[in-house]
């Protein structure tokens, strides 16, 4: 066999004791085959921050010179499955500064397999994934992203149930036995062996083929060399911004086009204007600037901007004014507020629909006991 | 003659009278890279919102630095500039007196600009606290360190500081087999120790950007007071405390009404305490029991009754024992 | 090429009427205090150790005086000492601080971020034996630490040589094609604390040579709203030290420049990297810097005397290293000999790190000297007309039989 390589996308913190299991399970398992390999993180990730995407990796490799090729590298140059443990991520990764959005499928190989947590089918999520000039597969493994957070691990099994499915998507890896005995000596749980079992019976995979995906194209940046950028270790600011454009009032800051952070959110705010008081607090508390101030003294959510931490839902005062509403339900970063100047009605009727994708999910911890009661519900 | 004459012209910064006056424009806006519901990334929009542009920010080495700007991902309008971690203080001073000297040789312009430098928890009230107890004792020049504290060396990946709270889990303080307890220090109490101790400082406070607009207005104060100034912000980080970060506002208040964090001003010497915990000063509010706090994040999920216990027993002596409640412990031999 | 002293003939005139120049009698110290106040600095800062200090006591009583107007601070340890000077330096501000030992070494964190930051602080490094066990003569270890960080290292044999040199300091450090700090050596003891006739130029002079410091649109200020020094990974770190590379090549013209026009000024005739003494037809050299220059002269006068064609070489700028003028120097001669008041535990051939350097800088020669390391004087022992004797009698051993007589030799040592 050649060097095989998986990369785990995954929220930051939120999903980083889980994305270990994953990729340690990987090496372990491989290992019960006499493969040697390496587990992890890529660096520029760490130290992780909550819900921005980051990656870990593992590499297999048939022997130690093999797997020299490997090693010393921050992330590979390609990888033959991507998983994916939030569909939000689907719509792609922004990690880190000049980056810039990357598509979740960017390292895989042609005929890889990217495999996405998800309850959406795979006809809802490809429309959010970058096409990609060859062919691959979507494996999809039926489940909400699973967050917890630094201390405290929601141990629901999504882990294993990632691992179960590579026996079927890339056989070449390791098989079932492999990875059972793997998981029995790891972990010391049946409970968590029959998870993947059962992951890697019901795993749904569908082929996606070149024309298939979203047609944005991603964003690109050229690193400026040490004759061009400033000496004296000097960038310089962002001007201050100033009104909406077309208008005379209002404010929109001028933001770093960057890192825009858009891809860390799982949930989005949906504002409903008609009961909103202008009473600022969402706009004052906000920790990303994320709201412009409108021409006629609103606060509108910039999409590019806002990570969805929820702090706006949480502070404001009056009832279902701001909404967390799930971000796989929306297909662009437009003003909400435009929507609604334009047009009062259609968007109370948008507003209605979305707002019924309140989150499934939570982000982490919020009282003690509280993951027990989830975890059943997940594992099946 | 004195060599602290000179002092420079300070800008006149009114409080804010209500949310509504708060200025519109952002001089801290996005490209930063702090976790969701960053209330330290909070902390600096506000305050940048409350000292205006004409200000220069130091940052020492932290999360608010290396989350929060990236080489050509800077989120600052205004000025910004580097500096190490144990630094705050000089970083504040270098600059000020840069400042001072080239507008009195007539080498710049003649104005008043805002001198603010910011550390974590770890730069201010471990490493750095010498530079700043320093700087405090010049009152030729103005400026403000203002310290974040979120209770760890979060940005290195929460390792345990002078601020963690007893008890808590960090990476280098992990809850282990023999010992669930590993960090046994109580909380350092910097606000009180640097107001109490530099008569060169006539303002100190602390602040919670849960209550935005007063935060900003201390800055303000801080900022328009004259001489080198303090301000201690506790900041609910959703990463290190463990939580869901839209609950970071909300656990911003808990503190305060659990008597955890008290906010409270001192200015000339004299001590104001305001907010929530006036009323509790002066017993027009119920503390709220520590447990509702610390039971919401899973930096205490290992803790027993009897651990709780004991966090509630040491908060109440703050309430119960101390000289000046929530910010001097001493106490009379005879009193008791 | 060489400028050749002639001993105690040269013993220099009162001044005359003709010079605006002020003849004082003043320690090595105060002569780059006076530099300070002829720089009309904006900041200084000040924390006491030997033995640096005493420029700051001189500075401090300038400014009680009137006779300098800047921001005096005394910091509460040397690594704030270093960073207030360093962010005054990027508002705009001519700085000034100083250390020695390992005061210098508190301030290391602040030292290499200096350099990085590309702001020209000029320091003075009183050099002083590290710690422990505690001794406050000199030794050269602590301002050779950051070599490799970006700041430039000078080293003086004279007091006269250290008030000039700080200027030139001052001048070469904020030129905007270099902007690098600069550290100027002197000699714990001989120099920092012995009084010399030193000739103070006048305030008019000074403003000929050294323009107004001028950050441009690096300057940190609410006009040029700029982010300084934002975290970097893999990506921007290499290009960033290549700037600095270059700015420290770059170095070189501009203090050649610096010293043409400090010659034309003051009347000088440095030449600006090395100093040559009675080389012009010798065998043999000894290499080295700082006052140990002294009894080393007066030994090379004896043993010329005696028809031993020995000469000396001392070098004065240590960062940027002079290569091209070391290699130029000294593959004229038969042997070497570079005299360390240094260590490096463990180097090649344990030698010190000025013969390590020049031993790297002559590597490419077509035909190299032989080519011997001396440690000697640490601990600010004395360096003695006997131990220069014995290097010289090696090196000449060497010259003579064509082979290297002792890679590297510790003199003076009691065994």
């Amino acid at each position: 066999m050649s060097t095989t390589a998986v990369e785990v996308i995954y929220r930051g913190i939120f999903q980083r004791t889980m994305a270990k299991h994953i990729t340690r399970g990987i090496v372990l398992a491989a290992r019960k085959e006499g493969k040697v390999g390496i587990a992890f993180g890529r660096y520029g990730d760490s130290p992780e921050r909550n819900g921005i995407p980051a990656k870990q990796f593992a590499i297999v490799a048939a022997n130690d010179e093999e797997l020299q090729g490997s090693i010393a590298k921050y992330e590979p140059t390609e990888v033959d499955v991507t998983i994916a443990v939030d569909d939000a991520l689907c719509k792609g990764v922004e990690s880190w500064a000049w980056y810039g959005l990357q598509p979740v499928n960017k390292l895989l190989k042609e005929n890889g397999t990217l495999i996405v947590t998800s309850t959406k089918s795979a006809e809802e999520l490809i429309p959010h994934i970058h096409k990609k000039d060859v062919a691959y597969n979507l494996a999809i493994i039926k489940g909400k992203a699973s967050f917890s957070g630094l201390w405290v691990y929601k141990n629901d099994h999504t882990d294993m149930r990632m691992l179960g499915a590579l026996p079927r998507v890339a056989p070449h890896l390791f098989g079932s036995p492999a990875l059972e005995a793997a998981i029995r000596e790891e972990w010391k749980d049946d409970l968590k062996v029959a998870s993947a079992e059962k992951s890697f019976e019901r795993v749904q995979i569908r082929k996606v083929k070149p024309d298939e995906g979203s047609p944005e194209i991603p964003f690109s940046f050229t690193m400026p060399g040490w004759k061009s950028m400033e000496e004296g270790l000097v960038v310089r600011a962002i001007p201050l911004g100033g009104h909406f454009e077309g208008y005379d009032g209002g404010y929109r800051p001028e933001r770093n086009p960057y890192f825009k952070k858009f891809t860390t959110r799982t949930m989005r705010p949906v504002v409903d204007f008609a009961k909103c008081t202008k009473c600022t607090l969402c706009w004052l508390q906000c920790p990303d600037s994320c709201f412009d101030v409108t021409p006629d003294g609103y606060y509108d959510a910039n999409m590019e901007a806002c990570c969805g931490c929820g702090v706006c839902e949480a502070v404001c005062p009056v009832d279902k004014c701001v909404t967390m509403v799930n971000e796989t339900q929306f297909e662009d970063n437009k003003s909400q507020w435009e929507m609604w100047t334009k047009d009062k009605n259609g968007y109370a009727g948008w507003l209605a629909k979305k707002i019924e994708h309140r989150p499934e999910r939570s982000h982490g911890f919020h009282h003690r006991g509280q993951y027990e009661g989830e975890k059943i519900e997940q594992i099946d | 003659m004195t060599a602290q004459a000179n002092a420079l012209e300070i800008q006149k910064l009114d409080a804010f009278k209500g949310v509504k006056k708060v200025t519109i424009e952002e001089y801290f806006t996005s490209g930063h890279r702090t976790c969701q519901g960053c209330e330290s990334a909070l902390v600096m929009k506000l305050m940048v919102k409350a000292s205006g542009p004409r200000t220069i920010v130091l940052g020492s080495t932290g999360c608010m630095y290396v989350a929060n700007t990236t080489y050509y991902t800077t989120p600052w309008v205004v000025p910004w500039m580097h500096t190490q971690l144990g630094s705050s203080g000089s970083a504040a001073l270098g600059t000020a007196a840069g400042l001072k000297v080239l507008m009195r040789k007539g080498k710049m312009k003649k104005e008043p600009i805002n001198v603010i430098a910011f550390c974590g928890d770890g730069g201010g009230v471990d490493m750095g606290l010498s530079a700043i107890s320093a700087t405090l004792m010049h009152p030729q020049y103005n400026l403000l360190i203002l310290c974040y504290d979120n209770e760890s060396y979060a940005n290195t990946d929460i390792q345990v500081s002078g601020a963690s709270p007893w008890g808590a889990n960090t990476t280098f303080s992990p809850p282990g087999k023999k010992y669930r307890i590993m960090h046994t220090r109580w909380k350092k109490n910097v606000a009180g120790m640097l107001a109490a101790g530099h008569p060169g400082c006539r303002y100190v406070a602390t602040v919670c950007a849960s209550y935005a607009l007063d935060m900003m207005n201390k800055v303000r104060k801080a900022l328009s007071i004259g001489g080198p100034t303090f301000i201690h912000s506790f900041d609910p980080c959703p990463k290190g405390w463990d939580y869901d970060p839209m609950y970071s506002h909300e656990l911003g208040e808990l503190a305060i009404e659990a008597g955890i964090f008290p906010l409270y001003e001192v200015e000339d010497m004299k001590l104001k305490f305001y907010g929530k915990t006036k009323k509790i000063v002066e017993g027009r509010l119920k503390r709220k029991p520590v447990r509702d706090y610390l039971l919401r994040q899973g930096r205490f999920a290992h803790f027993t009754d009897e651990d709780t216990d004991y966090f509630q027993k040491k908060t109440d002596e703050m309430w119960e024992k101390w000289i000046l409640p929530g910010v001097i412990p001493l106490r009379p031999e005879d009193g008791a | 090429m060489a400028a050749q002293a002639t001993g105690a003939a040269a013993a220099k005139a009162p001044p005359t009427s003709k010079s605006d120049d002020q003849e004082m009698l003043i320690s090595g110290c105060e002569a780059i205090a006076h530099a300070c106040r002829l720089a009309d600095i904006d900041v200084v800062t000040a924390y006491p150790i030997r033995p640096y200090d005493t420029v700051m006591q001189m500075v401090s009583k300038m400014i009680a005086d009137g006779d300098l107007d800047a921001e005096y601070i005394v910091a509460e340890s040397e690594h704030s000492q270093f960073e207030i000077v360093k962010h005054a330096s990027a508002v705009g501000a001519r700085v000034f601080a100083g250390s020695s030992g390992v005061g210098w070494f508190y301030a290391f964190e602040a030292l290499a971020v200096t350099a990085g930051l590309r702001l020209p602080v000029v320091a003075m490094v009183g050099n002083r034996a590290l710690d422990d066990p505690g001794a406050f003569g000199t030794e050269h270890n602590d301002a050779l630490a950051v070599r490799d960080l970006g700041w430039m290292l000078t080293w003086v044999e004279t007091a006269q040589e250290a008030m000039d040199n700080a200027l030139i300091a001052f001048r070469v450090a904020e030129d905007p094609h270099v902007f690098l700090p600069c550290a100027v050596s002197v000699d714990g003891a001989f120099l920092t604390h012995s009084q010399h006739l030193v000739k103070v130029p006048s305030r008019e002079k000074v403003n000929q040579f050294l323009k107004p410091y001028n950050r441009g649109n690096k300057l940190l200020h609410p006009d040029n709203p700029i982010t300084i020094a934002p975290q970097v990974n893999e990506d921007w770190l290499i290009e960033i030290r290549k700037q600095n590379d270059e700015a420290m090549k770059r170095a070189r013209g501009v203090i050649a420049e610096a010293y043409k026009d400090f010659n034309r000024i003051f009347g000088r005739n440095y030449s600006p990297f090395l100093e040559e003494y009675m080389t012009d037809d010798a065998d043999v050299v000894l290499v080295g810097q700082g006052t140990l220059a002294m009894p080393v002269k007066v030994t090379v006068r004896k043993l010329r005397e005696q028809g031993k064609k020995v000469g000396f070489v001392r070098l004065k700028w240590f960062r940027p290293f002079p290569t091209e003028e070391i290699q130029q120097s000294l593959k004229r001669f038969k042997a070497v000999g570079v005299i360390d008041r240094d260590y490096s535990f463990g180097s090649p051939y344990s030698g010190g790190v000025l013969y390590t350097e020049i031993r790297s800088a002559l590597y490419d020669l077509p035909n190299r000297p032989l080519l011997h390391g001396f440690i000697c004087g640490l601990g600010g022992r004395e360096v003695t007309i006997e131990g220069v004797t014995e290097m010289s009698e090696i090196l000449l051993k060497s010259a003579k039989s064509g082979k290297l007589e002792k890679q590297v030799a510790w003199i003076g040592v009691r065994e």
